[in-house]
């Protein structure tokens, strides 16, 4: 292609700047509101020049123990994560790598978990841990984020390591490695911007859930999410501690993506094989 | 004792058998190729011998050893892929330690290893590159490194140099010639390409649809072909094939009229149909009214060099004869040819096979 005309490139920018404009404004309010004096958070036109306060944040955590709904929340994002990461990986090896003719319907059945509509299961879920003891703890609560974000790994997963080119584990076989090393060491490796992939994808999916995470936990295990939640009750609605608690569930979720990235990467595979 | 040994040797893929009940013998210390076109069996075997494919039935045996069960990592061999398949994510030296872990050895002797087989094949300046950073002839260089250091058994190469260009193909052909001169390691290579074959070889194993067509030295399978097969796919250009009849002790085709040579007197039955054979230098240039000449019309001529390839039209047959450059004929001319009867092979047309013996 010949390099974009200057009219090319005006439109471009045009278009990314909308696109920014339209993505960045409801941070910027969450970011503005949970500064703003409560008084003057309604004021029409809104106001933009004021004295910034920071009363919702020590609110946030004084009146309410955000801290530990932070915990929770990072607790069962990073448990999910790992856990479906990993026997995400190892179920898409094999899926990827043994061949036998019912093996896509494996991988269908897998995917299938993910259709299923939240609301549907949110009962016998509740009877389950009920009976297993297991409410209002973050292990419910990895378990059932786990169930939705393992069929994904795989799917991602499955992707990624069939461009892995088998000559490589076939080398590594020969030059006297067995399945172990040759997974950890050579597939897996090869295969990970498709890990960052799926650590960003489950730990999003973690973070951010809100229905199974009210269902299931109650003042112990509750999560960022959920807790935001309870300022907003039946006589007040509590904008300037909602708004602060929102812009501080945003920035795990901005660490971990900016982690992951520089695994974000293509190409790896280069130069291996012809 | 045999470095490896085929008995029988059967692959089946589902109900489809694609190598058929194979027999081999590799010496120690032996160069052996497994030759044919694509689609004979020889990579399958290779990986049969490598343990990349179960052996569906027969014997396999390396170093006096049956390895039909045995893991690929246990049995002693390296292996050079046709693509390389270089870690793509190591270093040139990460990829030469990767190959040596599985052997526990200590870090003092893994470098002198990666140190000699980088001298060896000059890549020292390379060691601490990506594979992406290589280039062709380099990576290839690095492939060999990396099943050099393991010290194996037996090294397998999967066509090695098939993705290289001509030059610097016949350059790495004498490296892997000097090579096995001096480690003396028994080599299993698999090529399509006869002149690699020819050139490394202490022993051709020529294949053809999943089975043996002929084992034997270079000069064995180019002198004394067992069939038409090995005849027309060593050498080049082929070998000239002619259908023929035997009638009183000559050997008659369209426009040919050939005196049986005396290799053959007493061993033909009148009447029988054969396939002459002839290589391409077994045709010469003759004075015109010699004896069994034939007298041919050129159709075109490629000039070599020293030899010019000369395409000529005898009865309904094409052939094509190799003669020295100098004075060479035009398209269109007439030349006399006569055949060297010592050279002459003969075939069953039904069969295939030689009659030569």
């Amino acid at each position: 292609m010949n390099k974009p005309s200057m009219q090319q490139a005006i439109l471009v920018y045009a278009l990314l700047g909308i696109a920014l404009i339209v993505f960045l404004t409801p941070i910027y309010l969450i970011a503005s509101s949970s500064v703003k004096p409560s008084p003057i958070m309604f004021q029409r036109p809104p106001a933009m020049l004021f004295e910034p306060t920071f009363e919702h944040y020590r609110d946030l955590f004084t009146m309410r123990p955000f801290g530990k709904f932070i915990m929770n929340s990072l607790m069962v994002a990073l448990g999910s994560t790992a856990f479906s990461v990993f026997f995400g990986s190892i179920a898409a090896y094999a899926i990827s790598r043994i061949k036998h003719k019912r093996m896509n319907d494996i991988a269908f059945w897998i995917l299938s978990m993910r259709m299923f509509p939240p609301i549907a299961v949110v009962v016998p879920y509740y009877i389950i841990f009920k009976t297993a003891g297991l409410l209002d703890t973050p292990l419910a609560l990895i378990i059932v984020y786990s169930t939705a974000n393992i069929p994904l790994t795989v799917w991602l997963m499955k992707g990624f390591f069939d461009e892995v080119p088998r000559a490589l584990e076939e080398a590594a076989a020969v030059d006297g490695h067995g399945l172990i090393s040759i997974f950890w060491r050579v597939t897996l490796p090869l295969a990970a911007p498709g890990l960052a992939v799926s650590a960003v994808f489950c730990f999003i999916f973690s973070w951010n859930e809100f229905l199974f995470a009210l269902m299931l936990t109650g003042s112990e295990a509750q999560t960022a999410t959920v807790a935001v939640m309870s300022f907003w009750s039946s006589d007040a609605v509590q904008w300037g501690r909602i708004m602060a608690g929102s812009f501080v569930i945003l920035i795990p979720g901005v660490v971990f993506v900016l982690t992951c990235q520089r695994w974000l990467v293509r190409g790896l595979t280069m130069g291996s094989v012809k | 004792m045999s470095a490896i040994t085929l008995r029988s040797v059967v692959k089946r893929y589902g109900s489809v058998e694609v190598v058929h009940g194979i027999d081999l013998d590799v010496e120690e210390g032996e160069f052996v190729v497994l030759l044919g076109p694509s689609g004979c069996g020889k990579t399958t075997t290779l990986r049969m011998v490598a343990g990349l494919e179960d052996v569906s039935d027969g014997e396999l045996s390396i170093a006096g050893r049956r390895v039909n069960e045995v893991a690929p990592k246990d049995r002693g061999v390296a292996m050079v892929f046709q693509n390389y398949a270089l870690y793509p994510h190591m270093s040139v030296r990460q990829n030469m330690e990767f190959a040596l872990r599985p052997l526990g050895l200590d870090a003092a002797e893994v470098d002198r290893r990666i140190q000699e087989a980088a001298g060896i094949l000059g890549l020292g300046e390379l060691l601490a590159r990506k594979p992406a950073q290589l280039s062709g002839g380099q990576r290839q260089r690095v492939a060999m490194g990396r099943a050099m250091v393991r010290t194996p058994d037996v090294f397998l190469f999967d066509e090695p140099l098939s993705n290289l260009d001509a030059k610097l193909r016949t350059q790495v052909r004498l490296e892997i010639g000097k090579l096995h001169n001096r480690l003396g390691t028994t080599v299993l290579y698999v090529t399509h390409d006869q002149v690699e074959a020819m050139t490394l070889a202490d022993k051709i194993v020529v294949m053809q649809n999943g089975h043996i067509e002929q084992v034997g030295t270079p000069e064995q399978v180019y002198a004394h072909p067992n069939n038409m097969f090995v005849a027309s796919f060593i050498g080049s250009p082929s070998m000239n094939m002619i259908p023929a009849r035997h009638e009183g002790g000559r050997l008659r085709a369209e426009g040919l009229d050939l005196a049986v040579p005396s290799r053959f007197e007493g061993k033909l039955p009148e009447g029988q149909d054969v396939v002459i054979g002839i290589r391409p230098t077994g045709l010469q240039r003759a004075e015109p009214g010699a004896a069994d000449a034939v007298v041919a019309r050129v159709e075109v001529t490629e000039f070599l060099g020293n030899e010019a390839l000369l395409d000529i039209r005898v009865g309904d047959h094409e052939l094509i004869a190799e003669i020295p450059a100098a004075g060479r004929p035009a398209p269109g001319d007439e030349v006399s040819l006569t055949f060297d009867p010592s050279v002459i092979h003969l075939f069953d047309p039904q069969t295939g096979a030689t009659l030569s013996r």
